[in-house]
């Protein structure tokens, strides 16, 4: 994947980037907002992680006049905690995730690795998501595997769509609550975890192979690690 | 009534009063005692000289001159008259207007005391009289008596005044003291009602102490002082929490990052400690990120307009949520709701808030309990805002915690471990419903506990 890492901050670029590479990503490191805008402009990323606060143009400004020129390219928005609705205006101003400083990498790869694929497997008009044997029909709203109905409530099917989405991806718990509930929260307990395991009951109970898989330490996965 | 008993004010006067009368009392007591001794020892003096003539009387005319004497007596004098009995050693009746024999009551050297109807008076009733006893010669002995009924009488009157001066007194003490008293002693109470207001509710707020005049104004000064230095401490007490925060959160973050490195790293059968840590560090971040949150909507202004919020999908949406979670405590969850409701807020923040004290509701509720989240309008004004109750039939909270539990960090039972959580989730419910202009109430719920958010 190709990333855009748009930071003032010396020490957390070299950290993200330094990660970045670890796990196979290349990245290009701009300090500044104008010179970034520049680098956008005129360069293909799958990705731009944006921080907030920059030097020149101001990261939600950047990301504004990018998407003006018509740069549709996804962007996620580094901040550090600020005021409350800071969230609601980043994502106004034509961001596509919201990230809080300091973040777990976990959650920031998976992130990231959502936002890229949104291009491919999120395009309008596909009508059928499929897992393996797992197949989910989007216009009938139904799911069956290996041929066999699963039925499932409204929320599930969500859920379930989600990852589907994003299969063979790490999908955090937060991730989950935004897409999937729609609210950006600090569950105290394991909420999501027994929503999961509920919908693992229904695709997995029956057959010998399991797609719904725990990602300890980071969130689940459905179906094998994609490459 | 108990309200006005209670006030300091009442209380004041009362013992105002208590000391009044109990001193007027005194003085007439004391006056009494002083009057009556100076009376009953010029009375008896009075028939110690009597009987004195009477023995110059019968030394000189002996019994016929006494005769006379007490006839002459009995023409001149009318009123407040001596009485006498001249009577000869046989006890005969020799001379004199008392009867023979009367209930004579024997006092010291010669004195007697008895009750005698005087028909003269006109009725009958009997009178008191002192007398004394000696004896006339070597024959005859003499009883002279004097009734001090008319002292009796005109000590009644004077009582009498006495008793309506004291009335009169207490009344107007009562009506004097209350203007004395009142305007500063309210004043006072009044105080007193405003500190405790300003101490459960906005510290941030201050005494008007300019409206004030004299002590009380001096008395409103010192307790501003004391609520600002009150209100410093806790600030500081809060930045020194958000600093630590603040400066461990990034460290934090490094050491999880790396964590997870080593997690990946290490085969699947030794990296359990390791989750163990990456689990811990992901806990102390959410509860160092949780108190930034609830200081960044303290200090924050209140809450501007915002998005439109449909509070009935947001709070069915929690519910829906954590409908899982009950049953999996097989913990039945009601869930009530008024047709239409939008507030102006941050849907994020309400869900959080509302997720927190159900979360709370059910994690506290025994198996085969119940949690009822009801949302209703705040009155029969459709636009005066709503009230969300989450109500569970768990052990409840005694009243005692009531305002401690949404103090950061605090838990209700001793150990702070016996149930997941950091202690947080109620003060960021109430920082969250502040920062929207409502508030967050405790009710008991008997049994378990109710959670009443109002929002406006």
């Amino acid at each position: 994947m190709n990333v855009l890492l748009v930071e003032d901050d010396q020490s957390v670029a070299k950290f993200i980037c330094s990660e970045l590479e670890r796990v196979g990503h290349r990245s290009v490191h701009c300090t500044e907002g104008d010179l970034a805008y520049d680098t956008a402009r005129d360069q293909a990323f799958d990705v731009w992680i944006v921080d907030r606060m920059l030097p020149g143009r101001d990261g939600l400004q950047l990301i504004q006049d990018l998407r003006e020129i018509g740069n549709e390219t996804p962007a996620l928005v580094l901040s550090a905690l600020g005021e409350v609705d800071d969230r609601v205006k980043g994502l106004r101003s034509g961001a596509d995730d919201y990230l809080v400083k300091p973040f777990a990498m976990d959650e920031l790869l998976a992130r990231l690795q959502a936002l890229s694929r949104r291009g491919v497997n999120n395009q309008d008009g596909t009508t059928r998501l499929q897992v393996q044997d797992l197949v989910m029909d989007l216009l009938k709203q139904n799911v069956s595997r290996r041929g066999l109905a699963v039925l499932l409530q409204p929320r599930e099917y969500k859920l379930l769509e989600y990852l589907m989405r994003h299969a063979g991806q790490v999908v955090t718990r937060t991730m989950l609550l935004e897409h999937v509930w729609g609210y950006n929260f600090d569950p105290q307990t394991n909420v999501i975890d027994v929503h999961v395991s509920r919908l693992r009951q229904k695709i997995d109970k029956d057959f010998d192979t399991s797609l719904l898989l725990t990602v300890r330490g980071a969130g689940y996965r459905l179906g094998p690690e994609a490459q | 009534m108990q309200k006005v008993i209670g006030s300091l004010t009442f209380r004041y006067i009362a013992k105002y009063l208590l000391v009044l009368s109990a001193t007027v009392f005194l003085v007439v007591v004391g006056l009494y005692a002083f009057f009556s001794y100076n009376y009953f020892r010029d009375f008896s003096q009075s028939i110690i000289e009597e009987q004195e003539t009477l023995q110059i009387v019968y030394e000189g005319q002996s019994l016929v001159g006494v005769r006379r004497y007490l006839q002459d007596q009995r023409d001149t004098q009318i009123l407040d008259r001596f009485h006498y009995l001249v009577s000869d050693r046989a006890g005969d009746k020799m001379a004199g207007d008392l009867p023979e024999s009367t209930g004579y009551r024997e006092f010291d050297d010669g004195w007697v005391g008895f009750e005698l109807a005087l028909l003269e008076w006109g009725e009958s009733i009997e009178v008191d009289f002192i007398a004394r006893e000696v004896t006339l010669g070597d024959e005859y002995s003499v009883i002279v008596a004097r009734s001090y009924e008319q002292a009796v009488h005109q000590a009644r009157l004077v009582f009498a005044t006495l008793a309506r001066t004291m009335i009169i007194t207490i009344l107007l003490g009562l009506i004097g003291g209350y203007f004395a008293a009142a305007r500063s002693l309210r004043r006072v109470e009044m105080l007193g009602r405003e500190m405790s207001r300003i101490i459960r509710g906005d510290p941030s707020q201050r005494l008007d102490a300019s409206a004030e005049r004299g002590q009380v104004g001096e008395l409103a000064i010192i307790l501003n002082h004391l609520l600002d230095q009150t209100e410093s401490l806790m600030h500081g007490v809060r930045s020194v929490s958000d600093n630590i925060a603040h400066d461990l959160r990034t460290p934090l973050s490094r050491l999880r990052n790396q964590l997870s490195e080593l997690h990946h790293s290490l085969p699947a059968e030794k990296s359990e400690d390791v989750e163990r840590l990456l689990n811990d560090c992901d806990s102390l971040l959410a509860s160092f990120n949780a108190v930034l949150r609830i200081s960044t909507m303290e200090s924050g202004n209140r809450h501007a307009g915002g998005g439109e919020v449909d509070l009935r999908q947001l709070l069915s949406d929690v519910v829906e949520l954590y409908e899982p979670v009950a049953q999996e405590s097989e913990i039945e969850l009601n869930w009530v709701t008024v047709p239409n409701a939008s507030c102006q807020g941050e849907a994020d923040l309400l869900f959080q808030m509302f997720a927190n004290v159900l979360d709370n509701a059910i994690k506290y509720t025994q198996q085969q309990g119940s949690v009822r989240v009801e949302l209703a309008h705040n009155s029969s004004n459709e636009d005066s805002g709503y009230r969300v109750v989450i109500s569970d039939t768990g052990p409840g909270i005694s009243a005692e915690h009531w305002e401690d539990v949404f103090r950061r960090f605090y838990r209700v039972e001793p150990s702070r471990s016996s149930q997941p959580g950091h202690g947080l989730g109620l003060s960021m419910a109430q920082a969250i419903a502040h920062y929207h202009g409502g508030t967050v109430d405790l009710e008991d719920n008997q049994p378990g506990l109710r959670v009443l958010i109002n929002l406006p």
